[in-house]
C-alpha cells in the first residue's frame, strides 16, 4: 500500500486495485518446469472466477464474452461452460488439451472484463495440474501474481506441497511471496 | 523552478510515480460532501484540542505526568483493544472447518479488495449483528453473531462483511479510538481540576481575584470541551459509517444487498427485548447496526446514522454505479 492509499483509506474512502493481467502468460513457460520438476502435468481445463455486479453494462458484457467464447471454440476448439457457485461468484471454465489455447482463452476473457470496466471484480484465474490430488496455481489478479493452492480433505492444505512449487517456480513464474495473500479458494469447479 | 538542473528526473519521477498510483487504483465517483464533513470534523476536533492543551500549558507542570499517562492508556487501549473487545463481547475465533461458508465469503472480499485476510470470530448472540477491531489490517478480528449468518442470505451476509472489513481497511478502530482517546483526556482533566481546584486558593502572591476567575473558568471550559468534543466524536463515528457502507457497496459491486441486510437487521433489532442488548451498548461504535436504536436518543448523540439515511445514501451510491 502506498501513501495515497493509507491517506485515502484514513478518510474512509474506498478504492479497490485495478486487475493486472500482464503476467498471466508467465504460467505458460512455467507448466514446462512443473512437468520436468515435479512430474506434474497441466489438466485440460481452466478457470476464471469473477463477481456478477449490478450495473447496467453488465449483461451486455456477459452476451459479449459469451459470443466470444463461441468463436474461440469454433477455432481452436476450447469448449467452455459458465457457471454460478454458492457463493454467487461466476465460474468461466474452459476445456482444451492444448494448455496454451486455455490460457489464452482465460487471458481472452479477462482482457474483455477488463475493457469493459469490470476488471475490479475478477477474483482470480485458476490453472489444475494433475497429480493424485488437484494442484493448482491461482492467478490473483490484484496482486499480478501466482500462487500455488493444494486443497486437501477438511478444508486443510498441503503446505508443504505448495512451498516446493513456490521455490521451484519462483524465478520463472510472478509467485506471491507473502504466504498470508495465499487465499484458499474452496470447491473449485474444475 | 521544478527544471532543477541538479535534480533533472526528480519532479518528473515523482509524476511519473503518482500517475501510476492514481492509475492503479480505480477513481470511483466522490463522495466530495462526506469528505468535506470529515475533514472538518477532524480539523474542528484538532482546533479544540488546541485551545484545550494551551490552557493547560498556561497551568503548569502537572498536567505533563498527567499526559504521561494518559499517553500509556492509549497505547495499551491501541494495542490491546482487539482483545478487550473480544473478550467483553464473548467473542470466539472460529476456524476454517467450522465456519466453512464464513471463512470463503470473507476471503474471497479480501482477495478483490487487495487485503491479508483478517481473524474470524463468532458471538453466540440472537441479536444480529457484527463488527470488527484490530489496530490495523494485519491484526483485525471480523466478528459476526450467530444470529447474523442464519438470518442472513449470502448476498446480505457479504454486504455487511465487506462493511466491516471497509472498517477494517479505513482503520477506524485507530480512527475512533484516538479520537475518544482525546475525548477521555479532557474530560479526565476537567475532573481532575474540579478536585483539585478546590484546594488552590492559598496561594502566594499575584492577582488573587484573576486566579479566583481562573478557577471558576477552566472547569467550565473543560466541560465545554468535554461535550463538544463528545458531540463531534458521534459526528465522526457516523461519517465513517457512510464511508463503510459505501466501501461495502463498492466491494460487493451490490448496494441493494447492504440496503436489505440494514432493513433485515434493523426490523429484527427492534422485535428484540431491551434487557438482551443492555449488555452490548458499551460497543456501539463498532456494530453494524447500534443495539440502543429508537427514536427516544437524539440523532446528535448517536454513532450511527439512521437506517433511513443510511439507506437513502446507498440509493444514491446505487444510482451512480447503474448510470
Amino acid at each position: 500500500m502506498g501513501w495515497k492509499d493509507t491517506l485515502d483509506s484514513l478518510f474512509g474512502k474506498t478504492t479497490l486495485p485495478k486487475a493486472t493481467i500482464d503476467d498471466l502468460f508467465s504460467i505458460s513457460t512455467a507448466r514446462v518446469t512443473m512437468e520436468s520438476g515435479l512430474n506434474l502435468k497441466p489438466s485440460t481445463a481452466a478457470g476464471l472466477c469473477f463477481k456478477p455486479i449490478e450495473s447496467a453494462n453488465f449483461p451486455a458484457t456477459r452476451t459479449e464474452i459469451e459470443e466470444l467464447l463461441q468463436l474461440s471454440s469454433r477455432e481452436t476448439g476450447t469448449t467452455y461452460r459458465i457457471t454460478t457457485d454458492e457463493f454467487r461468484f461466476t465460474w468461466v471454465v474452459l476445456e482444451d488439451p492444448d494448455f496454451d489455447d486455455l490460457v489464452t482463452g482465460i487471458h481472452l476473457v479477462s482482457q474483455t472484463l477488463i475493457e469493459r470496466g469490470f476488471g475490479t471484480y475478477l477474483l482470480c484465474a485458476v490453472f489444475r495440474f494433475e497429480d493424485t490430488k488437484p494442484v493448482y496455481w491461482i492467478y490473483n489478479f490484484k496482486q499480478g501474481q501466482y500462487y500455488p493452492f493444494v486443497p486437501l480433505a477438511d478444508k486443510k492444505r498441503d503446505n508443504a506441497a505448495e512451498f516446493r512449487m513456490k521455490s521451484l517456480l519462483e524465478k520463472e513464474l510472478p509467485v506471491e511471496k507473502d504466504a498470508g495473500m495465499w487465499y484458499p479458494l474452496w470447491g473449485i469447479p474444475l | 523552478m521544478w527544471g532543477n538542473p541538479r535534480f533533472p528526473c526528480t519532479w518528473n519521477y515523482l509524476k511519473k510515480k503518482y500517475e501510476y498510483e492514481m492509475d492503479r487504483m480505480v477513481r470511483w465517483p466522490r463522495d466530495l460532501g462526506l469528505d468535506v464533513r470529515m475533514v472538518v470534523t477532524m480539523v474542528l476536533l484538532m482546533v479544540i484540542y488546541f485551545v484545550f492543551l494551551s490552557v493547560l500549558a498556561y497551568l503548569g507542570v502537572e498536567t505533563i505526568i498527567l499526559m504521561g499517562i494518559m499517553v500509556l492508556m492509549l497505547l495499551l487501549q491501541y494495542f490491546f483493544s482487539d482483545r478487550m473487545v473480544l473478550w467483553s463481547m464473548g467473542a470466539k475465533e472460529v476456524s476454517e472447518q467450522e465456519e466453512p461458508r464464513l471463512h470463503e465469503t470473507v476471503t474471497r472480499l479480501c482477495a478483490i479488495a487487495g487485503i491479508p485476510r483478517p481473524k474470524i470470530a463468532v458471538v453466540n448472540s440472537n441479536v444480529p449483528n457484527a463488527f470488527a477491531t484490530g489496530r490495523n489490517p494485519r491484526n483485525s478480528v471480523v466478528a459476526v453473531t450467530t444470529s447474523l449468518v442464519s438470518t442472513l442470505s449470502q448476498g446480505e451476509l457479504e454486504a455487511v462483511i465487506a462493511h466491516e472489513l471497509s472498517h477494517v481497511k479505513n482503520r477506524d478502530v485507530m480512527v475512533i479510538t484516538f479520537a475518544g482517546f482525546l475525548s477521555t483526556a479532557a474530560y479526565f482533566l476537567f475532573r481532575n481540576w474540579l478536585q483539585y481546584g478546590s484546594g488552590f486558593t492559598s496561594s502566594s502572591g499575584g492577582r488573587k481575584s484573576d486566579k479566583a476567575a481562573l478557577l471558576i473558568i477552566i472547569p467550565l471550559l473543560a466541560a465545554v470541551v468535554w461535550l463538544i468534543s463528545f458531540l463531534l466524536i458521534k459526528a465522526l463515528s457516523r461519517y465513517r459509517e457512510f464511508a463503510a457502507d459505501r466501501g461495502s457497496a463498492i466491494l460487493t459491486g451490490n448496494p441493494s444487498q447492504l440496503a436489505s441486510a440494514l432493513v433485515k437487521i434493523s426490523g429484527k433489532m427492534e422485535s428484540v427485548p431491551t434487557r438482551d442488548l443492555r449488555n452490548v451498548e458499551g460497543m456501539n461504535a463498532f456494530f453494524i447496526i447500534p443495539a440502543i436504536s429508537g427514536t427516544s436518543i437524539l440523532n446528535l448523540l448517536s454513532t450511527h446514522p439512521t437506517v433511513e439515511q443510511r439507506l437513502e445514501a446507498l440509493e444514491r451510491i446505487q444510482r451512480e454505479m447503474k448510470g
